[in-house]
């Protein structure tokens, strides 16, 4: 059945997504919830939310970067807000990286921070491409079974 | 509202939980968390808002979950406020875990830090917080309550329990009688009804009400008022003894609790006698303050003549006047109701206005250098750990920055966003309460807070124009030292912190001298407010720099103190704007002698310790030191609640000690100055 199949694609992602260290338990417990909690949609929307104020928190850090005096601490302060949406969403990656940094920040380090940003906004949109996917099967399998998810 | 009837009903399913965090993918997974726990979950992305709503409907949350960081206010001058303003547990969370800035939570009150991600295990236990909350403050209030009652058969009584620091059953009583007075409104309504310990109609303390009572009180002594004879010399009718008696209990916790402040603050400068109490007023909560009153009237006076002579402390209470502190201390634990002279409410907001305006003055300023730091915070008087200031959430500490004076322009011109350093009911005792006349030491400029004429008291200090709701959370950081002067809500910004200037405000010196935290901040009087000293510590602004006091962002002042404008944004009036550099608290006016004029304020971190207000010796520094972080005085790593909070509930940081996040700045910014308070000069030394 393409539902099962689906399904199996999800189930693979997720596995995939788990094991590099993409997502951690919190992400399972935002699934949970879903699940458990009957509210189907969250999942969705939680990480929509995130992807969106990730986006942009990422091009004001670019910016912010991109001044001729840098101003770390409020490079700082969004990096550490990334870090906390990452953290609520249970996007791991992006999360260390944020740390790391945080770090650059500290040492108020350009280049570093660059090389930071750099690293950030590729895990980032990797997340993110994997969610739009996992979205999109989820979609798809509810179109077979609505019931389902 | 019983524990038990609570327990036994379906508590803790619908518990009503605010959420306040400006990163929207929290809210929505908090959210979903906390309806799977049952609780009735309302997000907020602002804080200011948050507080609004807050403000609205005090009873409509049982339990605040707030961010760390927020553009629009930190969140511990958010929990400053709440714990002075509304007394409700607020629950700290973050992504940030680092142990100095949990500990600032702490200090400022936050009954618990959670760092993100939250789990839901997590959650599901944060309705033991509300429960033990209100247990506490039940078992307080039968207490006090209790007390109430027995008045008239112990008549001598009172002064005895507030000589010692009855924190617990100062607490509890002044968070029943405040959580009923918030319910009833009218000013100076009095009601004697009923004598039952927990429904007694309460008498709305209003402003005037409470210069009357200060006024009897002075008249008095501190240590010979007892509730008959106030009654007697206030000559209101309908009010009870029992009415003056608990009122009066406050009170001397309040000033207390200032001198604590003061003490705490002072430290380096006051007599080492001071006694640690104060240390409680770090980041004490609301509950904390008000059982508060344990500052010591040395700390008082200490933290008066640290904030008062010493222009490098930032701020120095003057004091002196013991009996005047634990006037202001009684009163300024809660603040009551909107108007009521929240004793340290006020005086946090003020703080954290008047603070701001430091930044620019130079260290001189008897320490408010730290101040300057604070200028976040409207210094209006004093204030969340941060936080003496602050109500916080925090009370703005009174703390009356006398140093403040010095540099008023500094100081108040600063952004005293909302001191929130809550009233830590600085009282400026100075010696003889009655001594606050306006000439002394409150410098012309002095603290805007000084309600300009309305000294009705130094209840005053919430004078009416504070209008809004006596953002001092006074249960927070009661650093004001608007002995209740409810400076803090008025921080809501329409408030100047009314210094009552040359006003008798009894109690409510506001001698902030920096502490503009306009809203509400009235400053205490300059004068004769013996008990009120709002000390608004300085600088409660909590957005200050960090430079200042710095505990973490805003510093502590503004923190601790309430957040006398309430508010960034909110406290502005009042205390910054009118007096205008005077901030000063109160308190800090009066340098010789302050006898009461704690210029406190201020600094009273949220722990309730007043920073940078110490007030080189003159009064007996009962401030122990240590505690009186009025603004956000760097952490001496007191955080605790220094004396006045005392009750160990989550102490709104009014008292709260900010953290230094960077141990120097806010040293600098104390210490630097020359003055400023080496962690000693807290007052903390050592109690912390």
């Amino acid at each position: 059945m393409a539902a099962a199949a689906l399904r199996e694609q999800l189930n693979a992602l997720l596995s995939s997504m788990f094991s590099q260290g993409l997502v951690d338990e919190q992400f399972q417990q935002l699934q949970m919830l879903q699940d458990e909690g009957g509210t189907p949609g969250f999942v969705a929307e939680v990480v929509t939310l995130f992807s969106d104020d990730a986006e942009r928190i990422i091009a004001e850090i670019a910016t912010l970067l991109e001044q001729p005096i840098v101003n770390f601490d409020k490079v700082d302060a969004f990096v550490h807000q990334l870090k906390g949406s990452s953290a609520s969403v249970g996007a791991q990656k992006v999360k260390f990286t944020c740390m790391q940094f945080r770090q650059f920040c500290q040492e108020k380090s350009r280049d570093g921070c660059l090389m930071a940003l750099a690293v950030v906004r590729n895990d980032f949109y990797d997340l993110r491409n994997k969610f739009q996917t996992m979205l999109q099967l989820e979609q798809q399998i509810q179109a077979y079974d609505p019931k389902q998810q | 509202m019983a524990p038990a009837e609570e327990a036994g009903g379906e508590f803790p399913v619908g518990m009503k939980v605010l959420v306040v965090d400006d990163d929207p993918t929290c809210l929505a997974v908090l959210k979903r968390m906390l309806l799977e726990c049952r609780y009735d979950a309302t997000t907020c992305s602002q804080a200011t808002r948050a507080l609004t709503m807050l403000r609205e409907n005090r009873r409509g949350f049982d339990v605040i979950i707030s961010d760390v960081h927020m553009p629009d206010m930190d969140g511990f001058r958010l929990l400053e406020l709440v714990g002075l303003e509304m007394d409700l547990p607020v629950i700290m969370m973050s992504a940030d875990s680092r142990t100095d800035i949990v500990m600032k939570g702490i200090k400022h009150g936050a009954c618990d830090y959670l760092i993100k991600p939250v789990r839901m295990e997590e959650l599901k236990n944060i309705w033991q917080h509300v429960l033990r909350k209100k247990f506490n403050e039940n078992k307080e209030h039968e207490h006090s309550g209790s007390l109430d009652d027995t008045d008239r058969t112990r008549p001598t009584n009172n002064d005895n329990e507030y000589a010692s620091s009855v924190n617990d059953g100062a607490d509890g009583s002044w968070k029943s009688q405040k959580k009923k007075r918030d319910k009833d409104e009218d000013d100076g309504e009095l009601e004697s009804g009923d004598p039952s310990t927990s429904k007694k109609p309460r008498v709305v303390w209003s402003v005037e009400l409470h210069q009357q009572f200060v006024n009897a009180v002075n008249h008095l002594g501190i240590d010979k008022a007892v509730p008959k004879k106030i009654l007697e010399l206030m000559n209101v009718p309908g009010l009870t003894r029992e009415n003056v008696a608990s009122h009066l209990q406050k009170f001397r916790l309040y000033l207390k609790r200032i001198a604590q402040h003061h003490a705490g603050i002072a430290n380096p400068f006051c007599p080492p006698g001071s006694s640690p109490k104060i240390g409680s007023l770090g980041g004490l909560d609301l509950q904390a303050l008000a059982a508060s009153g344990q500052i010591p009237p040395q700390a008082l006076a200490a933290l008066q003549d640290e904030l008062l002579g010493r222009p490098t402390n930032s701020l120095v209470l003057p004091g002196r006047d013991q009996s005047a502190l634990r006037l202001a201390a009684v009163k300024g634990n809660k603040p009551h109701g909107e108007r009521e002279i929240a004793f340290g409410q006020p005086i946090y907001k003020c703080q954290s206005n008047a603070y701001a305006a430091f930044p620019q003055s130079s260290p001189t300023v008897g320490g408010i250098p730290p101040f300057s730091a604070w200028s976040n915070n409207k210094l209006g008087m004093a204030d969340s750990t941060g936080t003496l200031g602050s109500m916080s959430n925090s009370q703005n500490s009174n703390i009356v920055l006398h140093e403040l004076q010095q540099q008023p322009d500094a100081m108040l011109s600063g952004n005293l966003h909302s001191l929130d350093v809550k009233p830590s009911g600085i009282v400026m005792p100075s010696q003889s309460l009655n001594t606050f006349s306006a000439s002394e030491g409150l410098s012309p400029n002095q603290n805007p807070l000084m309600l300009p004429s309305q000294s009705s008291g130094l209840l005053a200090a919430m004078p009416p124009s504070m209008k809004h709701e006596p953002v001092l959370a006074t249960s927070q950081h009661s650093s004001s030292l608007l002995g209740g002067i409810d400076l803090v809500n008025q921080a809501s910004t329409s408030q100047p912190l009314i210094s009552t200037h040359g006003g008798n405000l009894p109690g409510l010196v506001n001698r902030n001298s920096n502490v503009v935290p306009s809203q509400g901040i009235s400053t205490f009087q300059m004068a004769n407010n013996p008990y009120l000293v709002s000390q608004n510590s300085v600088g409660v602004g909590s957005k200050q720099p960090h430079g200042v006091l710095k505990t973490e962002n805003s510093d502590s002042l503004s923190r601790s103190y309430g957040y006398i404008g309430g508010g960034a944004p909110l406290m502005d009036s009042g205390l910054l704007s009118s007096q205008s550099k005077n901030t000063q608290f109160g308190l800090l006016q009066n340098q010789d002698d302050l006898t009461g004029s704690w210029s406190l304020l201020q600094n009273i971190d949220s722990y309730g310790n007043t920073i940078g207000l110490s007030h080189p010796g003159s009064s007996s520094s009962s401030f122990q030191s240590s505690n009186v972080p009025l603004g956000k005085f760097p952490d001496q790593g007191r955080g605790k609640n220094h004396g006045f909070v005392g009750k160990g509930s989550c102490i709104p940081s009014r008292f709260t000690v900010d953290e230094i996040e960077s141990p120097n700045s806010l040293s600098h910014s104390i210490g630097s100055s020359g003055d400023i308070m080496s962690p000693d000069v807290f007052g903390f030394s050592g109690q912390m």
